[in-house]
């Protein structure tokens, strides 16, 4: 026994020794953000870029290398690090290293969190640092999403907008005028009678099952709040006086009309891998939220279950996805869910000097527009925004129905207009009130354990506690 | 006195081996101690004057006991202790029971029937936790598919919203930590029932003991220590643990599987309020501290031969 | 064992009450094996969406392609087992060499501050991580600059106060009067640890290094944290990678994780034998 321990000790004592020996070896090299007071640094002199980037897209990850080449050649004496990192837990890394004071030059968020990391000073406006001609590249409205206040912060990568996915052999037996629908937009009246019609519609392989099939559980309960408040007259938080709407009785409409969807056969307790799982079986008629990027994996499916080589979702059958907008209600003019996700830019502890921001901005507007962006939205079925995207579109051509790429023009041109002059802080109170009142509230609603009033009133009561009687609309 | 070796006398023997006692002492902890000290204390301590800033990468502000009196006022603070609270009763004395049971229950087969077990018990705690919370996910389906739903189907049951409905939610996840991941608890009874001496057994059966009476005087306050040991690490761990409630259920229903670990999670990185998060954590780890030193005082005392 | 009766005269009886206690084990055995059962058989089908995926209990198609995929993802796949591997060997050493002798010190030798000492110990135990992460991360990646290091996976966890607990609880039933009759003969702190204390321990150690390895091979977070470089990530960080943001590569990701899974098989079976005989610690009565 004496042997072994004197051995495993031996052995012990040389691993350490080795990792330690490794560890100082394998030393990342410093980047500027961490060094000391920055003095003046020659724009050509060798610098260095970190970008925390998740998997953008299912291939994105593999291009990872040559995207970091390219930009080399393009700028031979700066290098881009990019950092890879799980969707789900990209962001707690990044705010672990932001509360260390060494965030990353470049992330990946959704647009939605600019204020969040404005609010704690960490995000860095690039106005001055971007040029004219980058600026002038963009769409306005996805670029609108990025500023904040009067600052920049980032570039924006794509602008998706949340519709709804609809079954075409379905909705035809059903008589639904799903292509004037498609870029006139509907009432949610029309949209309850549609699914009302929806359940038990025979196809040629399948009957449906559910009108529509809603995912709310778990993680994804904001998306229904989220896309259905902004068509009821409530394209935003706050309105132009900067007053929480949630309080007005429009938002009461949205809950009540929840209730009614469950009420008329909707399935709204799904997860997401179960409302496509229920579309490509055939046991529904509409899918929310639906996404472009959905066309292309019910065409895989299709294609599958004509090669008939077993390896199709089992049970499924060939079903054509149909972009549907969201139906609109109050009255209201169409305000489409967008959701912008961008390469946000970051500054540290330390403030970074001006030839670094000039040079992060270069990295950012490389990954942003030309060939990567077209690249990376075309592996997302994502409309192009920038010129020099869509210039660089023909070489990834992508097999779209024209009558879906229809809708999405449509729906891009409807989309909810950004709102960078809200404050930050009122931002952030809405956000808690949508984490910690909106949400928990909302999945007990589903559960038919509380009614819309009671949500409502909750709602209500929260917002005068976090706005004050006159922060709210009242009407 | 009695006269020891070479005319040292017992007590000066005594004091001796205290003093080279101390030195040995500290040598053979040392490594710990300074593991500990450098990757566990330093962090403790800078998190103890976080939680009282209102912290900011750039530039913090001292804030004192701001962030502790908010929490005294917090409605869903307190729920989620109260969640938390419900999710530890109800898990940490049950799997600790059904791990020794268990454990009883393998030792009269051969030892290849043992191995199959230990290996069986054994193997939640090796697969993934994304994995198994998948699994789980599928098993709690609220569409007449999920497994569950199928089970109780074939009783003529109406298929039920194991995970979306307030009064089977949190029972859903106890359920979950009864079925999984015995496997650690059940080595170490094991381990523990192993270092029984059987001269016990010996004796008792001399006395004609029935089985239940051989575990209720022998096994039980043998074992004690390691009783000890998985309540106040399973009390430890599950007051800590929000993870795998919140992928299942997103905090469930109106709040009601928010554990605490979910807060001090959102406060800390959704929020950016550290310093919040900071007070929430030692509050929590005070009310850990409390319930500890009483299980303590209940199970601690020391078997000695 | 001598707590169950032989019943040597009675086989009858003796298979009835086996028959008896098997039912309840069988039972939770296919309530526990089920998720794996599950994880596994999903490995072998085609790597499409998790969406796409039907969940089946036997799948229509076998196909290794999953595992394929899972190799040919990253050039670093390999390399995330083996990081995984030299992170979780490396801990698991220094565990049960410290933690068994921190263990014993505590639990048996009497120096001044043992108690208290030990109850600091256990009252950081109970500190939730996510506030002493960022701290944690400041003081490896900010002041010691140990990102993508071996050393940033190992030494934070090269000694628990987990194990050291454990060690020490164990520890205790060991009688004092063998260390008593040692220190007589001369014997010095060391050679009583060598001699008589590792050899009592051996089930112990076993556990801790199930233990130790188990868990530091399944941990995510703090390896995501302090790797940056994909060369450097361990076997759990590269499987997340899996996930896209509105699908999941399920059944490649089951592939990994059943390859995942096979280590600790190993490391199992291979110390099975400390835990079939007791230690007989009654040899001091003798």
């Amino acid at each position: 026994m004496k042997k072994h321990v004197n051995l495993l000790s031996l052995v012990l004592v040389m691993i350490m020794a080795a990792t330690m020996l490794n560890g100082c070896g394998k030393e990342a090299t410093p980047t500027v953000n961490s060094s000391a007071a920055p003095s003046s640094i020659a724009p050509e002199e060798p610098d260095t870029i970190k970008a925390l980037l998740p998997p953008i897209s299912n291939q994105f990850i593999e291009r990872l290398d040559k995207v970091q080449a390219a930009f080399h050649k393009q700028y031979p004496n700066l290098t881009l690090v990019i950092e890879a990192a799980s969707w789900n837990d990209r962001i707690e890394k990044l705010d672990t290293q932001v509360n260390a004071g060494t965030p990353p030059d470049i992330a990946f968020l959704g647009s939605e969190l600019i204020a969040k990391y404005v609010n704690m000073g960490v995000a860095m406006n690039i106005t001055k640092y971007a040029t004219a001609d980058m600026i002038s590249d963009y769409d306005a409205a996805p670029l609108k999403y990025m500023k904040n206040g009067d600052g920049l912060y980032g570039l924006p990568a794509y602008m998706e907008i949340h519709g709804i996915g609809g079954n075409k052999e379905y909705m035809e037996a059903a008589g639904i005028d799903w292509k004037k629908i498609q870029t006139k937009g509907w009432t949610f009246e029309e949209f309850d009678a549609a699914v009302k019609k929806g359940a038990g519609v025979k196809g040629a392989n399948s009957t449906s099952k559910y009108g529509l099939v809603f995912a709310t559980a778990g993680t994804t309960t904001k998306n229904f709040i989220e896309i259905f408040a902004k068509n009821a007259g409530m394209p935003s938080e706050f309105n132009s006086d900067i007053k929480y709407v949630y309080t007005s009785k429009k938002f009461l409409n949205v809950l009540t009309s929840a209730s009614k969807l469950i009420a008329d056969g909707a399935n709204m307790n799904a997860t997401a891998g179960e409302r496509w799982n229920l579309f490509l079986t055939g046991q529904t008629m509409f899918t929310g939220k639906g996404l472009a990027t959905f066309e292309s994996s019910a065409k895989a499916n299709n294609a599958k279950l004509k090669a008939k080589d077993g390896s199709a979702v089992a049970g499924s059958v060939p079903v054509d996805y149909v972009v549907m907008p969201v139906p609109t209600s109050n009255g209201a003019s169409p305000a489409y869910y967008s959701v912008v996700d961008g390469y946000v830019t970051f500054r540290g502890k330390t403030a970074p000097t001006e030839v670094h921001m000039k040079n992060v901005v270069k990295a950012s507007y490389f990954l942003a527009s030309g060939e990567n962006a077209a690249q990376t939205n075309a592996d997302l079925f994502a409309v192009n925004i920038t010129k020099t995207a869509r210039d660089a579109e023909s070489k990834y051509p992508i097999e779209r129905e024209a009558d879906n790429l229809a809708s999405v023009k449509y729906l891009m041109a409807n989309a909810a207009p950004a709102r960078p002059e809200i404050p930050s802080d009122k931002q952030a109170k809405g956000t808690k009130i949508m984490d910690e009142v909106i949400i928990p509230k909302f999945q007990a609603l589903l559960a038919k354990e509380i009614s819309p009033q009671t949500m409502y009133d909750a709602v209500y009561e929260a917002a005068v506690a976090a706005f004050g009687k006159d922060g709210i609309v009242k009407d | 006195m009695k006269k020891g070796n070479g005319g040292i006398t017992v007590r000066q023997k005594h004091s001796a081996y205290a003093k080279e006692d101390n030195i040995w002492g500290y040598l053979f902890i040392s490594m710990a101690v300074i593991v500990f000290c450098v990757f566990t204390m330093y962090p403790i301590v800078n998190a103890c004057i976080i939680s009282m800033q209102k912290y900011n990468p750039i530039q913090s502000k001292w804030v004192g006991l701001d962030n502790y009196n908010g929490l005294l006022t917090d409605k869903l603070f307190f729920k989620s202790i109260r969640n938390t609270v419900v999710y530890t009763v109800l898990t940490v004395p049950v799997n600790i029971a059904i791990s020794f049971i268990l454990a009883i229950l393998i030792f009269p087969f051969k030892k290849w029937m043992q191995t199959t077990f230990k290996a069986i018990y054994y193997l939640p705690a090796v697969a993934s936790g994304v994995s198994l919370s998948v699994v789980w996910l599928w098993i709690y389906s609220s569409l007449p598919s999920g497994l569950f739903n199928q089970l109780i189907g074939i009783f003529g049951l109406e298929s039920q919203n194991w995970l979306g409905q307030s009064k089977t939610a949190m029972f859903s996840l106890v359920l979950m930590s009864w079925l999984s991941s015995h496997g650690t608890n059940v080595i170490i009874y094991i381990a523990a029932l192993l270092g029984i001496p059987k001269d016990h057994f010996e004796a008792a059966e001399i006395d004609s003991a029935t089985f239940f009476q051989k575990v209720h005087y022998i096994v039980l306050p043998m074992v004690k220590p390691t009783t000890l040991f998985l309540f106040v690490t399973g009390i430890i761990s599950s007051f800590q643990v929000f993870m795998n409630a919140y992928l299942m259920t997103a905090g469930g229903p109106d709040n009601n599987t928010t554990m605490v670990g979910l807060l001090i999670f959102n406060n800390a990185f959704k929020y950016s309020e550290f310093g919040k998060a900071s007070a929430q954590a030692l509050i929590l780890a005070v009310a850990i501290a409390v319930i500890s030193l009483l299980q303590f005082k209940f199970m601690g005392d020391e078997i000695e031969y | 064992m001598g707590l169950y009766n032989d019943y040597n005269n009675n086989i009858k009886l003796r298979c009835l009450r086996n028959g008896l206690i098997l039912l309840p084990l069988s039972l939770f055995a296919v309530a526990t094996l089920f998720p794996i059962y599950f994880m596994v058989i999903s490995s072998f089908a085609a790597p499409v969406e998790a969406g796409a995926a039907s969940h089946l209990l036997w799948p229509t198609k076998w196909t290794l392609d999953s595992y394929i995929f899972f190799f040919n993802y990253s050039k670093y796949s390999t390399r995330w087992l083996m990081n995984s591997l030299i992170a979780s060997t490396a801990v698991t050493f220094s565990n049960v060499v410290f933690a068994s002798m921190t263990g014993y010190a505590f639990s048996k030798i009497r120096f001044r501050g043992n108690k208290l000492l030990f109850n600091i110990l256990l009252c950081a135990m109970m500190i939730p991580y996510q506030v002493t992460q960022v701290p944690l991360y400041i003081l490896i990646v900010n002041t010691f600059h140990m990102q993508n290091t071996y050393a940033a996976l190992i030494f934070p966890s090269s000694v628990s106060v987990y194990n050291i607990f454990l060690c020490k609880q164990f520890m205790s039933s060991i009688p004092n009067e063998i260390i008593e009759s040692a220190k007589i003969e001369g014997c010095t702190q060391l050679n009583i640890f060598y001699r008589i204390i590792m050899p009592l321990s051996k089930t112990v150690m076993a556990v801790v290094a199930i233990t130790t390895f188990m868990s530091n091979w399944n941990t995510f977070f703090w390896p995501f944290l302090v790797t940056s470089k994909m060369e450097m990530q361990t076997i759990q960080v590269g499987l997340k990678n899996f996930s896209f943001a509105n699908s999941t590569y399920f059944a490649p990701m089951m592939a990994g994780a059943t390859i995942a899974a096979v280590p600790m098989f190993v490391l199992f079976f291979s110390m099975q034998k400390y835990f079939l005989e007791g230690v007989t610690v009654g040899a001091v009565k003798g």
